[in-house]
């Protein structure tokens, strides 16, 4: 895993890094997936999207707000993210399993992205992204 | 204490203009000195940061539940002018109307004896909660459109409580200015399936008794009594309010550069309140603020079934004290210098206190004011209060909505145990049923400033004074 919870009072704050966007992508969204359901495996539910955005950010934002969207509808969890990005176009390929009470419940329901302090920043190893979840 | 920041009364603290770049006002807070050690950089920041908004009258304000969030901070107030000023979902939230209502039922605390366990296993057993909780209703699309403009009156023309519970609610249970164009397909789509749930989180379904009557002219007027059980329903407008938010937010961050306003921070995105953004945000809001509304009835009726049945009481008997709102944006009229003027008034984990005679409160409190509802946090007390003239100066008539929290998630994690929580509980006389021990240990008691001192501020700063203090005797959790 290449993400990591730091101290945020109210909500979640995640930091992932990532060799290159693909990565931080694909992270993020492993990340918002283990706050809200744990320990998730992949039995051959798989679900795919494209979206495009003016900037990365924004990107990230739409990117895990349909995976939300896709959770909370169909009763998907994720644990495979394939992430493909051209410039600022994404087309995603996900792939996990129902939702399982028994299994999924022990996590924190994610109600929203913060823009707050969003930035992707390019390091010289790679790339880092603080995100905030609303719990 | 933090630097830069002035105390200007004995629970009042300002921010001055300068904190932060493009302050427009200056920032207030209400916060004990004790408190004051809990106080967040980030929270004042964010107050400073709401100040530079386009518009905003007098002050950015906050009440001692202040804590850090995005945006605007928890526990955070603002009036904006109706011309001149913005509108902004940073200012209510992913949760829109995430709220809270009480219910007294004519029970005492011996009346449960040895039925406890039994009550809570059916009150979990009667409303979906958690993660991935889906309704036993069946809503169509044209319904949702139904619930979207009528709020809690939906519910209750489907048989989901009585008339009389309308008036007992905030906006009656409806908010006016519904704009079911402004709430996408996606959001339809995550409302049907979730109408009468109870969400995660911090949303709780608490059995509690009236402990100590405060004011008794006041406990009097809204019809509650020492060792009266009673119930309260906390949460809000599920997945269709943080489509809502998350659709509104991602159109106006695209439009701002059109509006030239330039933020500290995107999470503000805004648009002028008569602007087609701004409008557009507004009639979407309403519409998810009314759909928890809704929510919270059809919660509501499911509960006083379960009590009606296992304590052989009438339905009827069962009494809604009041419903108020933390997450929303109004348009309210307030005195702005001496004049009666129309502000839009955005509360963000604050509650509306409206005094004595204040328009909008029911007439049957009218000579005390709105009830206000202070939620404790599991294992501490939880307030029923009264709105004040003075909240109505100050703070556009808004006081605190919880106790705040002071400990992360993680560290809630790392330093309790759910089950020994549990445990614990228990051993005191809170019984607490939810989907897993680790999602209690992140709602611990510890994880939240003391509720006693959070309301000792907002009474001791008059802007809504205690009425009755009540104790949990068992909880289900989302």
């Amino acid at each position: 895993m290449s993400f990591e919870e730091l101290e945020h009072t109210a909500d979640v704050l995640m930091r992932v890094r990532g060799a290159d966007l693909a990565e931080i992508f694909a992270d993020a969204g492993r990340a918002m997936f283990h706050v809200m359901y744990g320990p998730c495996e992949d039995r051959g539910i798989e679900r795919q999207f494209s979206l495009e955005a003016e900037n990365l950010e924004s990107l990230l934002i739409d990117y895990l707000s349909e995976l939300l969207f896709i959770t909370d509808v169909e009763n998907i969890v994720f644990c495979s993210f394939d992430v493909d990005i051209r410039g600022t176009r994404l087309s995603a390929v996900l792939r996990g399993e129902p939702f399982d009470p028994a299994r999924h419940s022990a996590g924190s329901l994610v109600k929203g992205v913060s823009y707050f302090g969003l930035e992707i920043v390019k390091e010289e190893e790679g790339y880092v992204v603080e995100i905030i979840f609303d719990i | 204490m933090l630097e830069g920041i002035n105390m200007i009364g004995d629970l009042e603290w300002e921010v001055p203009i300068g904190y932060v770049p493009d302050m427009r006002v200056p920032g207030r807070f209400f916060l004990s000195r004790a408190l004051a050690e809990t106080l967040e950089e980030g929270a004042v920041r964010q107050l400073a940061n709401v100040a530079t908004l386009p518009g905003i009258v007098k002050h950015s304000l906050a009440m001692p539940d202040i804590h850090w969030g995005y945006g605007f901070p928890i526990g955070g107030v603002a009036a904006f002018d109706m011309t001149e000023g913005v509108i902004s979902p940073g200012g209510v939230g992913f949760d829109i109307n995430c709220g809270v209502r009480l219910i007294a039922t004519p029970l005492t605390e011996a009346d449960l004896a040895g039925k406890k366990r039994e009550l809570i296993e059916r009150l979990f057993s009667a409303v979906p909660t958690g993660v991935g909780a889906k309704s036993a209703l069946r809503v169509s699309n044209k319904d949702l459109t139904a619930v979207m403009v009528d709020g809690a009156r939906w519910a209750v023309e489907r048989g989901f409580g009585t008339g009389a519970d309308l008036v007992r609610c905030e906006a009656e249970g409806a908010m006016p200015g519904a704009d079911p164009d402004a709430v996408s397909a996606k959001a339809r789509q995550r409302g049907v399936p979730q109408i009468g749930t109870l969400g995660a989180g911090n949303h709780f379904l608490e059995v509690q008794v009236a402990r100590e009557i405060v004011d008794p002219e006041a406990a009097k007027v809204f019809g509650i009594a020492e060792g009266q059980v009673c119930f309260m329903v906390h949460c809000g407008s599920r997945g269709l309010g943080h489509q809502v938010a998350t659709d509104h937010l991602r159109t106006l961050e695209s439009a701002l550069a059109g509006y030239r306003i330039h933020l500290p921070d995107r999470q503000l995105a805004c648009a002028p309140i008569d602007s087609p953004e701004g409008r557009a945000y507004y009639g979407g809001m309403v519409c998810a603020a009314n759909y928890a509304w809704a929510n919270r009835q059809v919660i509501m009726h499911e509960a006083k079934k379960v009590f009606a049945e296992l304590f052989g009481i009438d339905y009827d008997a069962m009494r809604l004290i009041y419903d108020v709102a933390h997450n929303v944006a109004k348009f309210e009229r307030h005195d702005v210098d001496g004049a009666s003027t129309e502000v839009c008034v955005h509360r963000k984990g604050a509650t509306r206190a409206f005094g004595p005679g204040a328009p909008g409160i029911p007439r049957e409190y009218a000579g005390v004011g709105q009830p206000v509802i202070i939620p404790g946090s599991m294992g501490t007390s939880s307030f029923l209060l009264h709105g004040t003239t003075t909240a109505m100066q100050k703070t556009w008539g808004s006081t605190c909505h919880g106790a705040g929290r002071v400990l992360s998630r993680s560290k809630a994690k790392k330093e309790v145990r759910g089950k020994e929580l549990r445990e614990h509980l228990a051993g005191e006389g809170i019984l607490v049923r939810a989907h897993s021990d680790s999602a209690l240990a992140e709602e611990a008691p510890e994880v939240y400033k003391p509720s006693r001192e959070v309301v000792r501020v907002v009474h001791e700063a008059g802007l809504s004074n205690i009425v009755v203090r009540l104790e949990p005797l068992g909880v289900i959790k989302g």
